[in-house]
C-alpha cells in the first residue's frame, strides 16, 4: 500500500432516531492509501454514505479518530475543515448535486472561484475541465438540459477543479442506466490514474465495486467480509 | 466576477420569487416614499392655511363680540354697546321693507351690509390701541356680512268681506219708581186722565195695582184721549231706551299667503381696508395674486378674493356695481384663511358710506414690536377695552377646521406608525420570502459548503442576492413612489379648511357668522431626501432578510444537507 491518506480507528457515527439509536458507522477501523481506488460496497443503510461524509469532512464522528494525511480531523475547526474540503477533497453525488441556475461551465466555475480564480482564467481552466470529462459542446447548458449522465460528468468536472487529492463518490452510478454508470467508473478510475488522485466510490453495485482495484465491503455499519457485504 | 454572475442567475432564472420580494418591497418603499411626501404635501397646505395672521403683519387682531352688558369697548358709540339689542339695531337693515325698494312689479337690485355679531366701535375708539406701549403698529378695518338681492317688488294684495250679521238684543225694563209713577199720575191728571177716572167696572181695584199704562179709558172715545195723554206723560227714560242698546264687539281676521316673488339673495362678505397703512390691514399687498393693491387715495376701487372672483367670473379690470356705485376690479387676492377675510375689499372709507356706518370699524389689527411683547399687548389691549376679543396667531390657527386639518392630524399622528408598519410589512415580507428561499435551497447551499465555500462566503452570497433584490425593489419603490406623487400631483384631491369667525347669535341666525373656506389641491412633493430614505430603506429591507436567511443558511451543517441529498 502507498504512503497512508486516511486511517480510521474505532470510528463510530451515531443517530438518534426516536427513542433507539442506530448505529450508522460502528467501529471502524479502515487505512486507505494514496493514490488508491477504493469501492465501498454494501446494501441501502450499511453505512457507505456516512462513512463518505466522515471522510470528507462533512460530519464528524461520535467515537474514534480520523487522520488525514497525518492530520487528526476532530483537531481542526470549521473553517479548516472548509479549507481542506476546498483544496483536498472532490464530491460526486448521486443526484449530482449540480447549481440549477448555473450552466455546466457555471457549476465547474463555482468550486474555481473560492481559489481566487476570476476572468479569463475562470472560464478557460472551466472551459478545459468539462472538456476532459467530454462536454466541451455543453458548457452553457442548464443541468436541466443535460442527460443524467452528462450532469454527473459535469460533477466530476466541478470535482476535479481544485484538483483533489481525494475524490468522494457516492452511488455515482445510481441515476445512470449501466452503461452510462460503466462510462463514469471508467472516467474516475482514468482521472484518477492521470492525477494520482486517491478514489473512493460507495455503491451497492457489486459489477461497479469489482472494477475497483480494492473493496471494503461494508453491513450495519461495520466493515465485514466482501462475501458477506452482500 | 463569478459571484455577481451567481447573484444575477438567482434572480433572473428564479423570477418569480425575485418578482414577489422585489414587488413586495418596492411597494412598501413606494407607500413610505407616497406617505412621506403625502406628509409633506400636507405640510405645506397646512403652513399656507394654518398661518393666517404673519402674512397681513399681524400679532393680534382685536374684535367686539356680543356680551351680556352694554359696558365697556364701542359702548355708546355707533353700532350700540355690545348687547343683543345692539346686535339687532346693527343688523337692522338686513329687514327689507319691500315697499322701499320700488314699485310693486318693479325690478330692483340691492346690496345690505351688516356686521353680524362682530360689532363695531368708532374708529377714535380703535385707534387708542396704537398708544399702548408694545405696540408697533395697528390698523381698523370692518368686516360685514353682505346680502346681495335683485328681484321684482312683489304687490301684496288683501281683500275683506264684511256685513250680512243679525244682532238680536233682550233687555227687561225697570219698573217705575214711586216718584215716577206720581209724576205720571199727576201729569195725567193735568191731561184729564188720571187713574181716579177709571170705569166702573173696576171700581174696587186697589189702587196700587193700576200698573203702567193700566187706566184704560171708558169707551173707545176715552181711550184715544187717554192715549195721547199717557204718551205725553211718559217717562223720558222710557221713550228713548231703544236708541241706546249696544251691538256685541267683533274682531275680523284674515290670513294672508306672502306675495311670490322672484328675489335672488346671494350673500357674500365685504371689508373695508385702511388703505393708507398698506403693511398692516385686513388686506396687505403680499395677498395680491394678479393685480395691483389699491392705491394710497383710495378711488373707487375693489379687491376680490380669487374664489369669489373665479365664481363670479371676475377678473382685473371687471366693474362692481354696489348700491349704484360702481367700482373697478384692480386685482384678485388670497386672503389668509382663519384671519378676518372677507370676498370683496374696498377702501375702509367707501365701505363706511356705502354701508352708512361713517367712522366705525369692527376689527383692530395690530403687531407688536417684538414677538416677546404679544402675551403682554393682548393683556393691555383687554384691560384698556373692556369686553375686547383678543385673538392671537394661535388662537386664529386654532379656529381652522375641515379635512385639511383632519387629513393632518391623521398625518400627524399615523403618519409615521403607517410607514413604520408599512416598512415593517415590506422586510418581514422579503424576509420571510428569503427565508423560504434558503429552506428550499439547503441541498443547493449544502453542495457549496461541501465543494469548500467558506460559512462566510455562502451567507454572503445569500444576502447579496437579497440586498440585490431590495435594490431592485428599492428602484421600483422609487419609481412606484414618484408615480403616485404625479398622479396625486395630476388628480389634485382636495382639501378643504374652513375657519369661522364672529359668534353664531341665535337673533340673527348661522348667518351672522362668516365662515371662510379655503380648497387646497394636495400634492405630494418628493425630495431627494425622500427617495434617498426610499433606497437605503429597501436595501435595509434586503440586508435585514438576507441576514436573516444568511443566518439559516449559516447554521446549515454540510452532513445535514448531504443527508437531505440522499
Amino acid at each position: 500500500m502507498n504512503e497512508p491518506l486516511f486511517e480510521l480507528e474505532g470510528v463510530s457515527r451515531f443517530y438518534r432516531r426516536g427513542e433507539s439509536i442506530v448505529r450508522a458507522v460502528d467501529g471502524i477501523d479502515l487505512t486507505i492509501g494514496a493514490g488508491e481506488f477504493v469501492a465501498l460496497e454494501g446494501p441501502s443503510g450499511s453505512g457507505k454514505t456516512t462513512l463518505l461524509q466522515l471522510l470528507g469532512t462533512l460530519d464528524r464522528p461520535d467515537a474514534g479518530t480520523i487522520v488525514f494525511e497525518g492530520r487528526p480531523l476532530h483537531t481542526l475547526d470549521d473553517r479548516a475543515l472548509a479549507g481542506l474540503r476546498l483544496n483536498a477533497f472532490g464530491f460526486v453525488f448521486q443526484q449530482f448535486n449540480l447549481i440549477p441556475t448555473l450552466t455546466a461551465l457555471e457549476n465547474v466555475q463555482a468550486a474555481l472561484a473560492p481559489h481566487g480564480v476570476r476572468g479569463h482564467a475562470l472560464d478557460e481552466r472551466a472551459g478545459a475541465l468539462l472538456e476532459e470529462v467530454g462536454l466541451a459542446a455543453r458548457v452553457d447548458h442548464l443541468p436541466t438540459h443535460l442527460s443524467g449522465g452528462e450532469q454527473q460528468r459535469v460533477a466530476i468536472a466541478r470535482a476535479l477543479a481544485n484538483e483533489p487529492r481525494v475524490i468522494l463518490a457516492d452511488e455515482p452510478t445510481g441515476n445512470l442506466d449501466t452503461k452510462t454508470g460503466a462510462d463514469v467508473i471508467d472516467l474516475l478510475a482514468g482521472l484518477g490514474e492521470r492525477h494520482g488522485t486517491t478514489i473512493v466510490v460507495a455503491t451497492h453495485d457489486a459489477t461497479l465495486a469489482a472494477r475497483a482495484p480494492r473493496r471494503v465491503a461494508m453491513r450495519d455499519g461495520a466493515v465485514v467480509q466482501p462475501e458477506m457485504a452482500v | 466576477m463569478f459571484y455577481a454572475r451567481y447573484v444575477l442567475r438567482e434572480l433572473s432564472r428564479r423570477r418569480v420569487r425575485t418578482l414577489l420580494t422585489v414587488a413586495g418591497l418596492g411597494l412598501g418603499v413606494a407607500l413610505v416614499i407616497t406617505i412621506s411626501g403625502l406628509s409633506r404635501g400636507l405640510d405645506r397646505a397646512q403652513r399656507t392655511a394654518l398661518d393666517p395672521l404673519s402674512g397681513i403683519g399681524t400679532d393680534l387682531t382685536v374684535t367686539r363680540g356680543v356680551q351680556t352688558d352694554n359696558k365697556g369697548f364701542g359702548g355708546g358709540g355707533p353700532g350700540g354697546g355690545g348687547s343683543f339689542r345692539d346686535v339687532i339695531q346693527s343688523n337692522q337693515s338686513v329687514l327689507t321693507d319691500l315697499s322701499k325698494l320700488g314699485k310693486p312689479g318693479q325690478h330692483f337690485v340691492h346690496d345690505f351690509f351688516l356686521p353680524g355679531t362682530q360689532l363695531t366701535f368708532p374708529t377714535s375708539q380703535g385707534a387708542t390701541v396704537s398708544k399702548l406701549s408694545g405696540v408697533a403698529a395697528s390698523a381698523q378695518g370692518l368686516l360685514l356680512i353682505a346680502e346681495h338681492q335683485e328681484g321684482v317688488v312683489p304687490k301684496i294684495v288683501a281683500k275683506f268681506k264684511t256685513g250680512g250679521q243679525t244682532f238680536r238684543v233682550r233687555r227687561t225694563i225697570t219698573p217705575l219708581t214711586p216718584a215716577e209713577q206720581q209724576a205720571l199720575q199727576k201729569c195725567l191728571e193735568k191731561n184729564g186722565a188720571t187713574f181716579g177716572q177709571a170705569p166702573q167696572q173696576q171700581q174696587g181695584r186697589p189702587q196700587g195695582q193700576d200698573g203702567f199704562g193700566g187706566g184704560g179709558g171708558n169707551g173707545s172715545g176715552r181711550r184715544g184721549f187717554f192715549r195721547g195723554a199717557f204718551q205725553k206723560c211718559l217717562s223720558a227714560r222710557l221713550r228713548t231706551f231703544i236708541g241706546t242698546f249696544r251691538t256685541p264687539q267683533q274682531t275680523l281676521q284674515q290670513v294672508l299667503d306672502p306675495p311670490q316673488t322672484n328675489i335672488k339673495t346671494t350673500p357674500y362678505t365685504i371689508g373695508g381696508v385702511d388703505q393708507t397703512q398698506p403693511g398692516i390691514g385686513l388686506l396687505t399687498p403680499k395677498q395680491v395674486t394678479k393685480g395691483r393693491y389699491f392705491s394710497v387715495a383710495g378711488g373707487r376701487e375693489a379687491l376680490v378674493a380669487t374664489s369669489y372672483a373665479s365664481r363670479q367670473k371676475l377678473k382685473v379690470g371687471s366693474s362692481l356695481d354696489l348700491n349704484g356705485t360702481t367700482f373697478t376690479v384692480i386685482g384678485l387676492v388670497s386672503p389668509p384663511l382663519g384671519g378676518q377675510t372677507a370676498d370683496v375689499y374696498l377702501p375702509l372709507k367707501k365701505l363706511q358710506a356705502l354701508a352708512h356706518q361713517p367712522g366705525v370699524a369692527n376689527v383692530v389689527f395690530v403687531r407688536a414690536d417684538k414677538s416677546s411683547s404679544v402675551s403682554r399687548v393682548k393683556s393691555e389691549i383687554a384691560q384698556q377695552l373692556q369686553g375686547a376679543q383678543v385673538a392671537t396667531a394661535q388662537d386664529v390657527a386654532d379656529r381652522v377646521t375641515g379635512s385639511l386639518v383632519d387629513a393632518a392630524n391623521l398625518t400627524h399622528n399615523l403618519g409615521l406608525v403607517l410607514e413604520i408598519i408599512v416598512a415593517a410589512a415590506a422586510f418581514l415580507m422579503a424576509a420571510l420570502l428569503t427565508l423560504s428561499s434558503v429552506g428550499k435551497r439547503v441541498r443547493e447551499l449544502g453542495t457549496l459548503k461541501a465543494i469548500g465555500w467558506t460559512q462566510r462566503l455562502v451567507v454572503r452570497q445569500v444576502v447579496s442576492e437579497s440586498v440585490a433584490q431590495g435594490a431592485l425593489g428599492g428602484a421600483v419603490g422609487i419609481l412606484l413612489g414618484v408615480v403616485a406623487a404625479i398622479i396625486i400631483g395630476a388628480a389634485g384631491p382636495t382639501l378643504t379648511a374652513s375657519s369661522t369667525t364672529g359668534s353664531s347669535s341665535n337673533l340673527l341666525g348661522s348667518a351672522a357668522a362668516r365662515t371662510a373656506h379655503e380648497t387646497l389641491s394636495l400634492h405630494a412633493p418628493l425630495s431627494v431626501l425622500v427617495v434617498a430614505l426610499g433606497l437605503v430603506l429597501a436595501l435595509a429591507g434586503g440586508l435585514v432578510a438576507g441576514a436573516a436567511g444568511g443566518l439559516r443558511a449559516a447554521r446549515l451543517r454540510p452532513a445535514e444537507a448531504m443527508r437531505r441529498v440522499e
